[in-house]
């Protein structure tokens, strides 16, 4: 059987790369590949950076209006695409299929958003700055933008800048991860059918020598990336060096705290789905679990309890509630950490390891994993494991527990489950993660709110959609003027 | 077999108007009730609605609240063989069809106190539901 090949998308047109290096992509339930990718090269980069730079001149001409009325075409073409995108998703990523869909919604809901450029790009002006002077400061697209993205929202994460960019006026360059490829091809396919000018979006599949490409490439004027805290690092750091805009978002290690006075009934689902939604790999998924005080034993049985009805499998079926793990590679680092936990003398409540889905021998299935009497030096409580790992770390007092939020490497998220307005003032007032919930399980920013950490999470200063992402993608030019 | 998730209870409701659907197209060209053809046509096309309203209401009414699992909720209580609208008499087709109307009912019914969690949805199954009532007076009315 010959199986389908992922293409670049370049200057409107669908192009084999030169490149001679071929990836399979797997279906992560059943461990089998189910397409290619050519891994690109610095000069499919090149051709893609060469046509969004010619297409940029008429694309930044092109009203703002204009261009938000091709954001609103995409958005229908996605709606009418909308299940066949999230079937390739869950088939090329693993996660269930409703968590499919509500990544699909995501991705629209910043499409959506990006049409109110002609209000959210506008600039200001004053008049009189000094008698007979005025100033007016207009936001100006750029040039080309490139986006280096993840696996694990591999629909979602790309759309959290890519939409913004062109409806500012910029042309773009996406890379998306060479493991989940078949998504974005997917989309790009709806995109061709919107009809935008030729070079306004452009797609290179591959791996680091895309990256390193994308850089250093001298016409890129600015790069968003998700993923993890290591590489996010070196893409600040390289972006830096070559005078680049940089939003660089990194890994997580997300403190989900629980009050003795919360309201365990109505919280706990939302909590479960907090730590095993997407089998536990997204940078917004609960990793420390950390009750305080006397409510600890009570709530690891009733998690324990839940947890174990969880039924693992075929994200593609509506019976499952968790899927596998992204790919082999990520399958066994979680399996590593387990191994560590267990190492390092914590307690596993619940071992996921010899998690067997009947019909699928051959998936990267890892199953609830739940430790107890985790301590905050273990590895298991300050690195990102990435997958469906609990770690119970017992805290005595809300002061214990922000420090142990504020004591992690990373500083993506943080939730507090409580009845008490006062533990919550606090918590949020006091908890250095940029994106916190209270009574919520995952603290996901909307479209119309920025989505990014701080600390190791996250590296630049504007981060993900919002309304600030359009200061990323313009340059606001201040005129002042005076006439004779 | 138990439905669990927000997908699996839509997904059903989808196969479920896809069917009646189906069965009412048929009536509609059977010599037995050529007389309510125009009825039966009308039954089809608030099939086509409610799953195009259906399908909406999974495309976009989706939140992090959706991955909360639904608990005791069984497809087999509202499983119904498909009904053979072309080769059925009058008394049959109208006994399936309240049998048809009434399954739709509870489900939707049921369907929306178990999703209660997500507000939306629940009145997106309380207005499908809304029509299959609308049904079952007029087939009282033949």
């Amino acid at each position: 059987m010959t199986l389908p090949i992922m293409k670049n998308y370049i200057n409107g047109e669908w192009v084999e790369s030169n490149g001679t290096q071929i990836g399979d992509i797997t279906n992560p339930a059943t461990g089998k590949t189910i397409a290619q990718v050519v891994m690109g090269t610095a000069d499919d980069v090149e051709k893609a950076v060469q046509a969004a730079r010619e297409a940029f001149l008429q694309w930044r001409q092109t009203p703002p209006l204009t261009r938000a009325r091709y954001i609103f075409r995409i958005k229908d073409v996605f709606e009418e695409n909308f299940e066949e995108i999230a079937q390739t998703l869950t088939m090329e990523n693993g996660k269930i299929i409703d968590e499919a869909r509500a990544e699909v919604r995501r991705m629209i809901e910043n499409v959506e958003h990006a049409t109110a450029a002609t209000t959210l790009m506008s600039g200001y002006t004053l008049e009189d700055i000094a008698t007979g002077i005025d100033c007016a400061g207009h936001r100006q697209p750029m040039g080309v933008f490139a986006g280096i993205v993840p696996y694990n929202f591999p629909a979602m994460v790309p759309w959290w800048f890519l939409p913004y960019a062109i409806v500012s006026g910029n042309t773009y360059v996406l890379k998306p991860s060479e493991q989940v490829p078949m998504t974005q091809t997917k989309i790009f396919e709806c995109l061709d059918e919107v009809g935008l000018p030729d070079g306004v979006v452009n797609m290179v599949h591959g791996s680091k020598d895309v990256v390193n490409a994308i850089l250093d490439h001298p016409d890129i004027q600015g790069v968003s990336f998700v993923g993890s805290t290591a590489t996010a690092k070196h893409i600040y750091k390289r972006c830096g060096e070559t005078g680049k805009r940089v939003q660089a978002l990194g890994g997580a290690k997300n403190v989900v705290g629980i009050m003795p006075d919360a309201n365990l009934d109505a919280g706990l689902p939302s909590l479960v789905t907090s730590f095993y939604g997407v089998a536990g790999q997204r940078c917004l998924a609960g990793s420390i679990l950390a009750p305080v005080g006397n409510i600890a034993d009570k709530l690891v049985d009733k998690f324990l309890a839940l947890a174990k009805k969880i039924k693992v499998g075929d994200g593609l079926s509506d019976q499952t509630a968790m899927g596998p793990m992204a790919g082999k590679i990520h399958l066994d680092r979680v399996l590593g950490y387990i191994e560590k936990g267990i190492e390092e003398g914590a307690t596993l409540v619940l071992d996921g390891r010899d998690c067997k889905v009947e019909g699928y021998p051959d998936g990267y299935f890892v199953g609830p994993t739940i430790f107890d009497n985790v301590t905050p030096d273990m590895t298991i409580a300050r690195e990102e494991i990435f997958g469906p790992v609990v770690c119970v770390v017992r805290c005595k007092t809300i002061e214990d527990l922000i420090q142990l939020v504020n004591t992690r490497d990373f500083a993506n998220a943080a939730c507090l489950y409580t009845d008490s307005g006062a533990a919550a003032r606090k918590f949020k007032y006091e908890a250095l993660p940029s994106m916190v919930g209270i009574n919520i399980g995952i603290a996901a920013p909307m479209s119309f709110f920025p989505f990014g950490g701080s600390g190791n999470s996250m590296f630049g200063d504007i981060k993900a959609h919002g309304q600030e992402i359009f200061h990323f993608f313009t340059d606001t030019k201040v005129v002042i003027e005076r006439w004779f | 077999m138990p439905i669990t998730s927000f997908g699996g209870l839509l997904n059903f409701a989808e196969k479920m108007e896809k069917q009646d659907m189906a069965f009412y197209e048929s009536v509609a060209t059977n010599p037995e009730m050529k007389d309510f053809s125009d009825l039966f046509h009308e039954f089809a096309k608030d099939g086509k609605k409610n799953i195009t309203h259906i399908l909406r209401t999974r495309r976009e009414n989706v939140t992090e609240m959706i991955l909360e699992p639904i608990s005791d909720f069984f497809r087999e209580p509202f499983v119904l063989e498909a009904g053979d609208g072309k080769n059925m008499d009058r008394a049959q087709i109208l006994d399936y069809s309240q049998k048809m109307e009434a399954r739709a009912i509870a489900y939707y019914t049921q369907g929306a106190v178990k999703i209660k969690a997500l507000p939306e949805v629940s009145q997106a199954l309380k207005l499908a539901g809304k029509k299959r009532i609308a049904h079952t007076k007029k087939l009282s009315g033949i």
